[in-house]
This record gives structure tokens, C-alpha cells and sequence, in this order.
């Protein structure tokens, strides 16, 4: 068969395994004539019966011969069925295409001709067609006419690549691939679809990638550079309508409450406009469902607005902002909407050991939410549990109920979590104060720590190389934060009254993000996240694992590192953190300006290579000689069968 | 009170004694109710033999009966008591009077008990026990000399000739003892068995008649040696219809001759037919003979062939 190949299993396995097979058969052919012995009470009654069958002997040989040769042409069959032979002519023109299919956010755009409404049933709700609809039932068309040589594999991208399928020409894994695309509410990763499919077409002939996409990918470009497609057919297969794309967005929300009243918060809002017209629009801010507040905004062709909502307060729980263009619904609903989640309010216990420190106290009063109690050392500890215990001058014990520990000017380090360096005094030629600052670090966001002037103080040894080193002097660390067996400290290497630090705002600010940092009720609280970008979700230290409810009910297990659940998000929404003792809840939305700028791409390049249309499929007749083989197989084992049981064979 | 019932009375310390013996094997083979219905049944013999004792039965010979035979001359040396003189007064010549003597009938039962009688779970062998036991019981009862011989290639057991119904528990045990084994070769088993009584009689052959020689020369043996051949043949019905398929390899239970065949329906067809030819060919042979034969089904209920099977076919009066 010159003019044939096998695809499938090489010829060399093929023929190893016909030679174990038939040998096997062969074998197993000779068991099977090892007759049954059975005992007959008078054998001459048979002798007489078989007297005038000796002539049939030869036929019966040729029989079984003709059985074995059935046999053997059946494992030949299977064989080269498995082989999947082709004819060269189908092997020559056969291609290798990866379809890289966007289930971006992007792709949920209904910017694509709809069905026609149902006039006899006006009510029925009908789901609108959205891109990625459209882009299945043109690829699944595709796939239905794919050429008996030809490979295909799809695979799905979003904040990742998803492979759906294998490279196959088996048209009805495809379509189960097919089905399996979703569209997330994220940025979608091009350049790392775009390596995927680099690299499973590597070595392979004629590969092309085909590109299923509104063409919205951003920069085809990450990390490791640009993105060299290698001599690799790129097809693009442009799915929207850059004629009627209308969409707006939220792409911003942010809520805060303040720090000295958190009954009260401020929010931000971002709104833009893609569109290259001018866009009249209503936004609405509601507050755990109801509407707090409604305004229209006039928005000029690809311009933003953000709107600042100072001061506001009723709401507990959940902000949601909501967009819509006056005159009517744009074509992405997924960014329309966007939710922020306030931290809740809990009023935190503090007792203050100390002998007397009006700065202290002072600071303290600044929020109502706390409940202070003041007690001399001598006193200590006093009744009850506390979330934050404030060391002035002091460092005697810790007892459970301590809760976070806050030493200010420790007088020693026998129970001290950390040990007493040498003891430091400006000068004229060295001010004493912080040179280097974590500003990062919670305790001392937003503070103006840099021009503190300390007059003398002592130097914070760390004995964990996780304690971190908040504030530090040129001679050594002046603010330590760290966690003993799950419990947190913060010490201050000076005692404020020998610097210039109450004075300033700081001051207050600091005690509230040192109380903030111990009870995880900062001041900086994450109200949401953007999808497409891995999480750090806080929560208790010691858990491994915590429990993440989705927006859409549904229940992952999430890994928890460090205090933080780590998760990859792809939907916007409400989630929930659930651990054994605690829930923590909090919003994710797309907030992507290039995302929700859904105009499609008239053409996709990369690398300077400029995709073409999809081509050189036809409908054709798939020319799939292994299924032929296998309808031989079952023709012959049902021959056989019939044959068997009529006794013909036997 | 039955038979039965006084050996049990007679016995029951013994069975308690020896409860694990299996006298319960005597029992299966018949039961009281079964035992009171062929008491009261003999054997129809076709000929009258000589006998030594009186029986229920006439014989040919002239003799010491009740009933009036003949007549003949008188010679010297007669018993003045049997001379006829109200004859003498008439034809004025010395008659002396003969009497029919009544006689008992001998009954031999040939059992086969070759090895393929035991085929199938000796099913056969056991229905051929229990038609020995039973007609053995009705020759008893008659006050017919019985005697038991088992055939394969030769006489394998015998027991000796007895009358008196209340020898029937030796029967029994007798019976109880006789295991399939050995080839069948009637023949040669018959002319052991002809030569070991000389006393002429009743000779019920109870076989499958599945003999390599040919069952014929066996009767043949009987017949030749005046002994009144009846031959009871024993048929499994599943010998006529084996479930065999494919391709087996048939040896005979007996000889052990082996044969490789293919079964298919086309063969087990013929194998039926030749079956049935064979049954007939027997059937032929007796009947050409004047040798009563009848076929015992193994498949019908044992009472039934006792009770109307052989009453129908006249072999009970």
C-alpha cells in the first residue's frame, strides 16, 4: 500500500503487535481444539453415527483453518485500525492547528446579530447571543469540515490558557471542547496563549494557529519579551461589531471608612466611556441594596470621570455601583456594575499598663470604638480579655488575654519578645529619628514618620527573621512589628514623650493603625479586588486551608499561606472566605478600562505578523479509513458468530 | 399385620443398635403399602417346568396331585393305589390313573450390572434393583423358588435359589450390595449362569442390553438352554438425547473407547435415529423369538411400571 501511511500507532509497534497477536491467537487456537472428554454409556450407538461422517474429516480441517484465518484477519483489521491509515494524498495536505479561543470578559459583549425576538411569546425571557457564542457555532461549522488529515487542538484563554481538547482530528472531542469554553470576567493573557500554542505545535507539519477573538488582547508582549511566532500560520477569526460596540464602565470603586469614625466612609467611583461618541449616563450608588445616591453624567468619547462620595454613612455591609447609558443598555453588562465591601466595625478592648502618659491617652480617646482600660503595672493584669494590650514603659508577662502587644519604650527584655539593643542620643551631629521607612507596612500607612525628631532611645534587636523592620534609624531599628505563636507585637524604641512625635498627626494615626494592624480592621481594608489577578485574601494564621464561596454559589478549597489565601480570581462578585472560626467576605470586579473597550480589532497581528482570514477549510468528505476497518470488524465478528451458532464453523 | 411390619418389630433393637448401618437403603426400595399390593400378585408363566416341592403352579409330570391327568397300562412294579378299577370293570384292563402334580416355578433374575448401569448416577442400576426386588417378592410370595444372579462380563454375585417370602430381606441386602462395574458381555455372563443351575425356569433378564457382542447372543444362550427368556429393558431417555456440543471427545464408560466428534444438531439427529433403530431392533428380535421382552422407562414412577405397566402388558395375573 504505497499509497497509504499510518498516522495513528507507526508501523513498526503495528507489526509487533500483529506478530504478538497472532501468535497468541495461534496458540490460543490450538487450546480451543483440545476437546471435552465426556463419558458415554455405549459408544458403539456413536461409532455407528460417525461410521459415515469419516469422509467430512478433510472439510471440517478446512473449516477450522478457515476459522483460525477469520481470527487472524480480524486482529489484522483491528490493527490497522488503529494504525488510522491515510491516503498520502489526505497526509500531504493535513495541518496542525491550535485554536486559541478568548473567554475574556470582553467576549461577553452582545454586539452580534441576535435571534428574532419570539412574538408569539413576548414574555419568555431570552438570553441575548453574546461574541462567544458566535465564535462556538463558527468554529464548531469548522470543525464539522476539517479534513480527514487534518489535527486540531483548542484550548481556552483568559488570566490563563485552558486546554480543552487534544490534538485530534476526532470531530466529536472537539465539540465537546467546544462546549466546555467559558467567558470570565477578566483581561485575557494573550502572549501566554500565544507560547502555549508555540509549543504544542513544535515539530509539527503545516501548524497555524488560529486566533478566535474580538481581537481586544492588549499588548501581545509579557515578562519574558515579545512573542516570535517562528513561521507559524496565524489565522484570526474576528468576532463583534466595531459598527455598533456601545459600552460604559465602572472601573473604579473604592470604599474607605475613616479612620478616627468608622461609622462613616468615603467611596470613589470611575466611570468611562469606550465608545467613540459621547455617552449620557446615570450612575447609581447604592448601599446594601438600597439607592444612596443617582446622578447623570455627560461622558465625552473615550474619557473617565471619577466621582468622590465624601462622608456618608447608613450602610454596613455592601456598596454597589451601577452604570447604564440613558439611552439604553450597552453591549457588556459584566462591567455595568461593580461592588465594594465595607470592613465591618467591631468595638476593640485595649488595656493600657501604665503609670500615666497623656499623649497616650489622648490618642486613644480619638476613637470612640474602643473600649480603653488603664491599669498600673502593679495592677497588671487587669479583668477580662482584650484584642490589644499597650505596654507603656513597661514589659512585665504577657497572659493569654493579652491579645496584640503594643510595647512603647520597654523598660527591659526578660519577657519581651525581642531584645534591647544600645541605647541611642541625638546629637547635633546625628538626629535621631527614621531613615528608613516600610511605608508599606499597615502600622504606618499614610503617616509622615520621616521628620520625627526622638531625642534618645533604644535599639530593637530582632530575634525572628520574620519580624519586620517598620522604622529604623541609621544605628538601628526604632519601630519592630513581628508575630510570636500567632500573636502580634509592635514595639517603639523611644518613649514619645523624649520626641517631637506627639505633636504631629502621626501620632494618633499610628495607634489607630497599630490597634488596626492587631484587630485586622485596617484602615486601609482591601474593598475589593480585580479579577484576573491572584488574590491575598487574609485570614487566621495556622489554618492550611480555607473554604472560598463563589459568586455563583459554588465551593473551592484554597490554599492559605502565611495568614493569606492565595486564589487566581475570574469572576466578579461576592465571594466568602470561610475558615472553622470565621468568615471574611469581599468584592471582585473587573475594573479593566482595555477590557471593557470592546470595540473589536479590525485585524490581529503578532510579531509583525499580520493574522489572515481563516481558510482552506471545505466542506469535504472526511476520509477516515480506520472507521472502515472497524465497520469490516464488526461485520466478520457478527459472520462469525452467526456462523458459530449455526454450527457451521464448529 | 404385614410382613414388614413384624421384621421391624422383630428388628427395631438391632436398628436402634446399629442405626448407622443403612438398612434405610432396604426401605427405599419398597415401602409397606407397595409390599401389601404384590402380595397378592404371581407370576403368569407360560409354561409349566418340573419342580421338586408342591407350589400353586401345575406341571407336565404326572404325579402325586389331586387333579386327574391320564391314564396308561399298568406295569409291574405301579402302586396298587392308582390302579383305576372302575376302568378295569369296563374295558376289563388294568389302567392305573395319573395325576397332575403341582409344583413350584424356579425364577432366576439376571441383573446387569456393568458399568453402564451405574452411568448417570447409577439411576439405571437402581431401577433395575428395585424391579428385581419386586419381582423377586412376587415369586416369593408365590412359593417360587427365587434366585438373584448380577452380569457384567461374567456372574459377579449370585444368591442362591429361596423360597418363602420371609427370605426377602436377604434380597434386600443382596440387591443392597450390587455396585455398577466391569463390561457387559451377556453372553458370556449367561453361559456362567446356565451352567451353575441346572434347574430350568423363569430367566428375567434386566439390562440396558448395551452389549459390544450383541445383546443377542446372550438371550440366544437362554433360549437354547430351555430356560424361558424374559428380558425387562431397562431405558434412560437421556441416552437417546445427550446435551453435547462442539467438539468433544466421547469414550465409552465401559471400554473406554475413544471417539473425537464434532456434535452438531445434523449428528445428534443421526445419533437419535440410530438410537431408536437400536431400541427397535430389539424390540424385533424378541418378538421374532417369542421372547417376552418390555421396556422399563427409568422416567416412570417405579409404582406405576409395577402396578399397571406389567399388569397391562399381561406379565401380572
Amino acid at each position: 500500500m504505497s499509497g497509504v501511511s499510518f498516522v495513528g500507532i507507526d508501523s513498526g509497534t503495528l507489526l509487533r503487535a500483529a506478530g504478538v497477536l497472532a501468535t497468541a491467537l495461534v496458540v490460543l487456537y490450538i487450546l480451543k481444539l483440545r476437546r471435552r472428554p465426556i463419558a458415554v454409556p455405549f459408544a458403539l450407538l456413536w461409532t455407528r453415527v460417525l461410521s459415515d461422517r469419516e469422509a467430512t474429516t478433510l472439510f471440517s480441517q478446512l473449516k477450522r483453518i478457515f476459522s483460525l484465518l477469520l481470527q487472524l484477519l480480524l486482529v489484522a483489521l483491528m490493527l490497522t485500525a488503529l494504525g488510522d491509515p491515510r491516503v498520502a494524498v489526505n497526509k500531504t495536505t493535513g495541518r496542525h492547528l491550535v485554536v486559541l479561543f478568548d473567554a475574556s470578559a470582553s467576549m461577553q459583549a452582545t454586539d452580534v446579530p441576535q435571534l428574532p425576538l419570539l412574538v408569539d411569546k413576548p414574555e419568555v425571557p431570552t438570553a441575548l447571543k453574546t461574541r462567544l457564542d458566535v465564535g462556538k457555532e463558527r468554529l464548531r461549522q469548522t470543525v464539522r469540515s476539517l479534513a480527514g488529515s487534518d489535527r486540531m487542538l483548542i484550548a481556552a484563554f483568559d488570566a490563563g490558557v485552558t486546554p480543552l481538547s487534544t490534538m485530534t482530528g476526532d470531530t466529536s472531542e472537539l465539540e465537546r471542547a467546544l462546549d466546555k469554553v467559558r467567558p470570565m470576567d477578566v483581561r485575557a493573557n494573550f502572549a501566554a496563549a500565544v507560547r502555549y500554542a508555540k509549543d504544542s505545535l513544535r515539530g509539527l507539519s503545516n501548524p497555524e494557529i488560529v486566533v478566535v477573538s474580538d481581537g481586544a488582547l492588549g499588548e501581545i508582549q509579557d515578562g519574558q519579551g515579545p512573542v516570535d511566532l517562528a513561521g507559524i500560520k496565524l489565522s484570526y477569526v474576528k468576532l463583534g461589531d466595531s459598527m455598533t460596540s456601545r459600552n460604559v464602565a465602572i472601573t473604579q470603586l473604592s470604599v474607605r471608612r475613616y479612620p478616627l469614625d468608622k461609622s462613616r466612609y468615603e467611596v470613589l467611583v470611575e466611570v468611562t466611556n469606550t465608545m467613540d461618541a459621547e455617552a449620557q449616563v446615570e450612575l447609581e450608588l447604592r448601599g446594601d441594596g438600597k439607592l444612596t445616591d443617582s446622578v447623570e453624567l455627560r461622558l465625552g468619547a473615550k474619557k473617565s470621570t471619577s466621582r468622590f462620595y465624601p462622608n456618608l454613612a447608613g450602610v454596613d455591609h455592601l456598596l454597589e455601583a451601577r452604570v447604564r447609558l440613558k439611552d439604553g443598555a450597552d453591549d457588556l453588562p459584566v462591567d455595568d456594575h461593580a461592588y465594594a465591601l465595607l470592613p465591618e466595625r467591631r468595638r476593640a478592648r485595649v488595656q493600657v499598663v501604665t503609670r500615666g502618659n497623656m499623649y497616650l491617652t489622648a490618642a486613644l480617646l480619638l476613637d470612640e470604638y474602643l473600649e480603653v482600660v488603664e491599669v498600673q503595672p502593679e495592677a497588671y493584669p487587669a479583668d477580662g480579655t482584650f484584642d490589644v494590650t499597650i505596654f507603656d514603659g513597661t514589659a512585665p508577662a504577657v497572659t493569654p488575654e493579652c491579645g496584640g502587644l503594643f510595647y512603647l519604650a520597654p523598660a527591659d527584655d526578660t519577657h519581651t519578645p525581642f531584645k534591647l539593643g544600645d541605647k541611642l542620643k541625638s546629637d547635633k551631629g546625628f538626629p535621631l529619628g527614621f531613615d528608613e521607612l516600610q511605608t508599606k507596612h499597615p502600622i504606618v500607612r499614610s503617616l509622615s514618620l520621616a521628620e520625627v525628631n526622638v531625642a534618645s532611645a533604644r535599639v530593637l534587636e530582632s530575634v525572628d527573621k520574620k519580624d519586620v523592620a517598620v522604622g529604623r534609624s541609621l544605628k538601628g531599628t526604632l519601630l519592630l512589628a513581628g508575630r510570636r505563636k500567632g500573636k502580634p507585637f509592635v514595639a517603639l524604641g523611644f518613649d514619645v514623650r523624649d520626641s517631637d512625635l506627639p505633636m504631629r498627626v502621626a501620632w494618633p494615626l499610628l495607634v489607630m493603625n497599630v490597634i488596626g494592624y492587631f484587630i485586622d480592621e485596617e484602615t486601609a481594608y482591601i474593598s475589593s479586588f480585580r479579577t484576573g489577578e491572584v488574590w491575598s485574601i487574609p485570614a487566621a494564621a495556622g489554618e492550611k486551608v480555607a473554604s472560598l464561596r463563589l459568586p455563583d454559589g459554588s465551593k473551592h478549597p484554597v490554599p492559605v499561606k502565611e495568614g493569606r489565601a492565595v486564589y487566581l480570581g475570574q469572576r466578579a462578585g461576592v465571594y466568602t472566605l470561610e475558615l472553622p472560626d470565621s468568615k471574611v467576605s469581599f468584592a471582585a470586579n473587573l475594573a479593566d478600562v482595555a477590557e471593557s473597550s470592546i470595540t473589536p480589532a479590525a485585524s490581529l497581528s503578532i510579531s509583525g505578523v499580520t493574522a489572515g482570514e481563516l481558510e482552506g477549510f471545505t466542506l469535504n468528505v472526511r476520509r477516515e479509513l480506520w472507521v472502515l476497518f472497524l465497520f469490516a470488524v464488526l461485520g466478520l465478528s457478527g459472520l462469525e458468530w452467526l456462523t458459530y451458532h449455526r454450527r457451521v464453523t464448529v | 399385620m404385614g410382613l414388614l411390619d413384624f421384621f421391624k418389630r422383630a428388628t427395631a433393637p438391632l436398628v436402634r443398635r446399629f442405626s448407622a448401618r443403612p438398612v434405610v437403603a432396604a426401605d427405599e426400595l419398597f415401602d409397606d403399602a407397595f409390599q401389601r399390593k404384590l402380595e397378592y400378585l404371581a407370576i403368569v408363566s407360560k409354561r409349566v417346568f418340573s419342580g421338586s416341592m408342591k407350589a400353586e403352579r401345575r406341571t407336565k409330570k404326572t404325579g402325586s396331585g389331586v387333579e386327574f391327568a391320564d391314564h396308561r397300562d399298568y406295569a409291574a412294579g405301579d402302586d396298587f393305589r392308582s390302579i383305576d378299577w372302575h376302568a378295569y370293570q369296563r374295558f376289563d384292563r388294568l389302567l392305573v390313573r395319573l395325576f397332575e402334580e403341582e409344583e413350584d416355578l424356579s425364577i432366576y433374575l439376571v441383573v446387569d450390572s456393568s458399568e453402564s448401569m451405574g452411568f448417570r448416577s447409577e439411576k439405571k442400576l437402581r431401577y433395575a434393583k428395585q424391579l428385581a426386588a419386586a419381582l423377586a417378592y412376587v415369586g416369593l410370595a408365590n412359593l417360587d423358588r427365587v434366585a438373584i444372579v448380577t452380569a457384567d462380563a461374567g456372574i459377579a454375585m449370585r444368591l442362591e435359589p429361596t423360597r418363602n417370602k420371609k427370605r426377602i430381606f436377604r434380597v434386600f441386602e443382596f440387591l443392597r450390595r450390587v455396585k455398577p462395574g466391569g463390561e457387559t458381555d451377556l453372553a458370556g455372563a449367561l453361559r456362567a449362569f446356565v451352567a451353575q443351575h441346572k434347574r430350568r425356569g423363569l430367566a428375567i433378564l434386566i439390562s440396558d442390553l448395551y452389549d459390544p457382542a450383541g445383546f443377542e447372543k446372550g438371550i440366544n444362550v437362554l433360549r437354547y438352554n430351555k430356560f424361558e427368556p424374559f428380558v425387562l429393558h431397562v431405558v434412560d431417555q437421556k441416552d437417546a438425547s445427550p446435551d453435547l456440543r462442539g467438539d468433544v471427545v466421547l469414550y465409552d464408560c465401559e471400554t473406554n473407547e475413544r471417539r473425537e466428534v464434532t456434535v452438531t444438531p445434523g449428528v445428534l439427529a443421526r445419533y437419535r435415529q440410530e438410537y431408536a433403530d437400536y431400541l427397535a431392533g430389539i424390540g424385533r428380535f424378541c418378538a421374532t423369538h417369542q421372547v417376552t421382552y418390555f421396556r422399563a422407562d427409568i422416567e416412570v414412577p417405579f409404582d406405576e411400571v409395577i402396578l399397571r405397566v406389567f399388569r397391562r402388558g399381561g406379565f401380572l395375573r
